[in-house]
């Protein structure tokens, strides 16, 4: 319960990291950013489906990724999100910061990092 | 299918967020949608059922929160979101629908009464002539013309374009006894040249089918299309077939367009034939060769490049030679120049009648309208009041003040609409139920009451302004919230300040209602005071018969002969009380007058000569009621060859005997002067041997006309082919007229005969103050209605908002009636305001009814101290209820209540 509550919490400062991270490899749509993260999370992390999207909004508006409907043949309309040059600037110092913050937790709480 | 998926998603979503009070914009939808789809595609792919997989995105739905979502940018290319604020509104309307429905009610009756009364202001004063090119149409005014005229300007092709003229008339299609009657038009042969219409199939006639006694091709006609519809079934070998008119056979020609209805408006034809055939239906009484006939109206088409001006200048300058020819010698005959009008705006008849008539009610239907809106600003008002938690929760969830402004126009608008559909169909239905009710037996109105471009335009913006005027009110009010206003004060501020609006909202709602019920109580008097009048005649069972000999074979000479013969028998009759025959009937339209000298009285000039006429059979003032007060009534030895003889009235007895006994005195007829006939000889004087009381002649509302009555067998009317025969009878006047037809048959099979009891003509002179007093009525009731409404509104809110204070004073000690008197109090306030507002209006209204009353000033202060009563009445009734209601609070409840 403990750890769970705390995987909540962290959940919420890393959305937008966990975004950004996932669309530094190739443009994704909605559906498929849910998919990835429950899958590479082992369903640890989770979003609603309204909350990604939220997410997916504030960087949009931030501009640090780009929406854009893609229509395949056979295939059903999708919204598109890229990331931008500056998303990426903005991803490379978040994981700066985020790996800063664990070296600082393995060295005070004697947390291992996997 | 996947694209009904797709819609299923998308609504699921809608409604989701209207649920949540979001608004997504449509891209966010779309693609929440697209997710869910997929979400649903996968489950099945993973091999879940359809149930299972649905049930799997409907979790992902409802564990979804769209507040994050909401505040995205709509996307700026799309405003959709006013779809969404009326769907929000629909909803909202649907939440109380017992407000919604009183609202949309009003409405409907509000637009509806003002449309229905436009289209009749359109068809009847707006509306051009369905024909070509309509604004280079001119008619001769004022009045109608003789044939001998008529053929003068008809023969002078240099003075316009094209020239046409007409009467309006009814014609029987009855082959014997009992008439049938159509709405006819003697045309002449150039009508339908002039007025560009073409006939749909067959021809219409021309001027070589007007020579007189037929052209080449027989008497033919020219038949309406409706006509064509009602009486052939809309047969397509209609041309050639046979039509009786008057008896005699006319071939039909052709038939005009579904719009055309004729060169009048007001007024349709189903059949119409050439001026030229009329000797042949009239024999010798036809008119042709009347020179004192007046019966045709004229109307021309100017050249294309002539103006009004010059077309007047060139008819004038041909009066001379076309008086001349006419009538030469003969003083006072069309010694005014003639005047061309533009037709477009030719005042009718119809128009003359009822075009102030029409704008008073459309005065009073605009005012009705106003009351709606008052009440239905009344009714949001409380609502959005009532809903001011919600908007200073969602002012402080983000939302803008002209967002919640919005939303509330939005609701407005779909009341409106709403309001105003529903207001078209009882426009459609008002329109004809009036114009039903502005015809009568013989004078059938007709206006063409289409939908067109104007009256939508009028709805429309009927409506737009509606809309404004009661939505407007809340919608500022609400945009004026602050956020947590009411989360804060309990709203508290807020609703005081909605007491002193809506408080003026009434004030003005009891002053038009007041307006209104002065209206329709001044009209109705009037109505009453017409109706209610001594006519001087009794008209309760009496049945007029009128018996026309025209194409009865019967020599003039030998026609009164056969009248007698008729009345004899009819008097005969078991159910036939009195019978007698008359010239003239009251209140039928019918006029014949002439200029008399009085013995040893001075003479008269001018109009003041004049006296009305009427020539009778000796028992015909009994039949009619009509009393005598001073002489002998005639007897059946008045007749040709005794001494000539007249009764007259009292009013002629004012007029012309100034106080003298009037018996014994003699009435001399005065002649026109002729140089062509100088030596014609003077009518025998008649002696006054009676005197009848006064008795209505033609017009209810004016004054009884000198009158003077002269046996039928000694006045020059002893020739005429038709005569009205009226009977006095037992029961119902319409009872016995089997018994009447077959007894006239008897006499003369030949014989066209019409029945209509007297009342009913009586009841069709005063036609037009029925209609205005009935709408009068009807609006006044439906703005005390209203007002009370209101009030009842206004006052339960008033309790609702002072419960605290109200428990506060009783358990201090106030008692029920007390209360009752401070709730009663306030209302009494509005309503003083109100009557006092209102009183203001009526008198400055007072000014422009004043032409339509009878019998009661338009100022007259019992009319309007009444008025204030029964509003004031009606208001205490509406406010009473909410006050008992008042006076029954517990106090410890809203104690207990307050402290929670």
């Amino acid at each position: 319960m403990e750890s769970a509550g705390a995987i909540r919490e962290a959940k919420k400062g890393t959305a937008e990291l966990v975004v950004l991270a996932f669309l530094d490899d190739e443009p994704r749509h909605g559906y498929e950013l849910t998919q990835l993260i429950e899958a590479r999370s082992g369903g640890a992390l989770t979003f609603n489906f309204a909350s990604l999207y939220a997410t997916l909004y504030k960087l949009e508006e931030r501009r640090w990724i780009q929406g854009r409907w893609v229509e395949k043949a056979g295939q059903r309309r999708r919204r598109y999100y890229r990331i931008t040059p500056e998303g990426r600037a903005v991803l490379a110092a978040q994981r700066k910061e985020w790996s800063q913050f664990f070296e600082l937790i393995r060295d005070l709480a004697g947390v291992e990092h996997a | 299918m996947r694209d009904r998926d797709m819609r299923e998603w998308r609504s699921l979503i809608r409604q989701r967020a209207d649920r949540e009070w979001r608004e997504l914009s449509p891209d966010v939808v779309e693609e929440l949608a697209c997710h869910l789809a997929e979400l649903h595609a996968t489950a099945l792919a993973r091999g879940a059922s359809q149930a299972e997989a649905r049930a799997r995105a409907l979790d992902a739905l409802s564990a979804a929160s769209f507040l994050e979502v909401s505040k995205r940018p709509r996307a700026r290319h799309m405003p959709t979101g006013h779809v969404h604020d009326l769907r929000l509104a629909v909803r909202q309307l649907r939440a109380s629908p017992l407000v919604s429905a009183v609202a949309i009610l009003s409405l409907a009756l509000g637009i509806g009464a003002n449309t229905a009364i436009f289209s009749i202001v359109n068809s009847l004063l707006l509306r051009p002539l369905p024909v070509e090119t309509p604004q280079q149409l001119v008619t001769l005014s004022e009045g109608s013309w003789t044939n001998p005229i008529w053929e003068q300007i008809r023969d002078r092709h240099e003075l316009f374009d094209n020239a046409c003229a007409w009467s309006e008339t009814r014609f029987n299609l009855a082959s014997g006894g009992e008439t049938e009657f159509v709405d006819g038009i003697w045309a002449s042969g150039s009508v339908f040249e002039t007025l560009g219409v073409d006939a749909i199939l067959g021809r219409t006639f021309t001027t070589v089918d007007d020579r007189r006694g037929g052209g080449p091709d027989g008497p033919v006609a020219v038949i309406s299309y409706e006509f064509w519809q009602r009486r052939f079934g809309g047969a397509a070998d209609v041309v050639g077939r046979t039509l009786k008119v008057e008896r005699v056979p006319f071939t039909v020609i052709g038939v005009t367009p579904p719009d055309f209805f004729g060169p009048e408006v007001g007024r349709t034809f189903d059949v119409a034939i050439p001026i030229g055939t009329e000797p042949i239906i009239k024999g010798q009484g036809s008119w042709l060769d009347e020179r004192s006939t007046w019966w045709l109206s004229i109307m021309a088409r100017l050249k294309p490049d002539q103006s009004l001006d010059a077309a007047n200048a060139a008819l004038r300058a041909a009066q001379p030679a076309i008086r001349d020819a006419t009538a030469p010698g003969w003083n006072n005959y069309i010694t005014e120049p003639f005047t061309l009008a533009p037709a477009a705006t030719n005042k009718s008849a119809l128009r003359r009648h009822y075009e102030r008539p029409l704008i008073v009610v459309l005065s009073i239907t605009a005012l009705v309208l106003l009351i709606a809106c008052a009440n239905i600003a009344n009714l949001l008002l409380a609502r959005a009041t009532a809903r001011r938690h919600e908007f200073s929760v969602r002012r402080a969830l983000g939302a803008s003040r002209w967002r919640l402004a919005r939303q509330l126009v939005a609701e407005s608008t779909v009341l409106s609409t709403a309001g105003a559909a529903a207001g078209i169909v009882v426009a459609r239905w008002g329109s004809q139920f009036l114009v039903r009710q502005i015809s009568t037996t013989d004078h059938r109105v007709f206006l063409d009451l289409s939908l067109d471009t104007r009256v939508l335009v009028f709805t429309i913006a009927v409506t737009i302004a509606t809309t404004l005027l009661f939505g407007v009110v809340p919608a500022l009010r609400v945009a004026a919230s602050e956020p947590m206003d009411a989360i804060k004060e309990h709203g508290r501020n807020l609703a005081a300040r909605r007491g002193g609006l809506s408080g003026s909202l009434v004030v003005a709602q009891v002053a038009l209602s007041l307006v209104l019920v002065v209206a329709a109580s001044l009209f109705t008097r009037t109505f009453t005071s017409l109706t209610n009048l001594d006519a001087g005649f009794d008209r309760e069972r009496v049945l007029v018969v009128s018996v026309n000999a025209e194409r009865a074979q019967i020599d003039r000479s030998a026609r009164l002969p056969v009248f007698e013969r008729v009345l004899e028998r009819v008097q005969r009759l078991p159910g036939v009380v009195e019978a007698g025959l008359s010239m003239i009937t009251p209140t039928s339209g019918q006029g014949w007058n002439g200029d008399v000298d009085v013995s040893n009285t001075p003479r008269l000039e001018g109009r003041q000569a004049r006296t009305f006429r009427n020539a009778i059979t000796p028992r015909w003032f009994a039949t009619l009621g009509m009393r005598l007060v001073a002489g002998r009534a005639f007897t059946d030895s008045d007749r040709k060859g005794a001494p000539p003889v007249v009764i007259v009235n009292q009013a002629f007895v004012r007029r012309f005997l100034d106080g003298q006994d009037p018996i014994g005195h003699t009435v001399q007829r005065r002649v026109i002067f002729n140089r062509n006939r100088p030596d014609a000889v003077p009518p025998p004087a008649q002696e006054i041997v009676g005197v009848v009381a006064d008795a209505i002649y033609d017009n209810l509302r004016e004054q009884v006309p000198p009158t003077m009555f002269e046996p039928l067998d000694q006045s020059e009317m002893s020739v005429v082919p038709q005569l009205a025969l009226t009977t006095r009878t037992a029961g119902s006047p319409m009872a016995d007229v089997r018994s009447i037809a077959s007894a006239i048959r008897d006499v003369n099979a030949d014989l066209a005969i019409t029945f209509r009891p007297l009342a009913d003509y009586v009841n069709a002179s005063v036609a037009r103050e029925r209609i205005v007093a009935m709408l009068a009525g009807f609006f006044g009731g439906l703005a005390l209605l209203m007002a009370s409404l209101g009030l009842f509104g206004l006052t339960s809110y008033t309790v609702e908002r002072r419960r605290p204070e109200i428990g506060i004073r009783m358990a201090l000690g106030a008692a029920p009636a007390g209360v009752i008197r401070l709730v009663l109090s306030g209302t009494a306030g509005l309503v003083a305001v109100g009557i006092i507002v209102g009183s203001t209006l009526s008198l400055w209204a007072a000014r422009f009814v004043g032409a339509l009353l009878y019998q009661v000033e338009a100022r007259d202060p019992l009319t309007l101290v009444g008025a204030a009563a029964a509003l004031a009445a009606t208001a205490a009734t509406a406010a009473a209820l909410p006050a008992y209601r008042a006076s029954r609070i517990d106090p410890s409840t809203v104690l207990r209540e307050s402290q929670a």
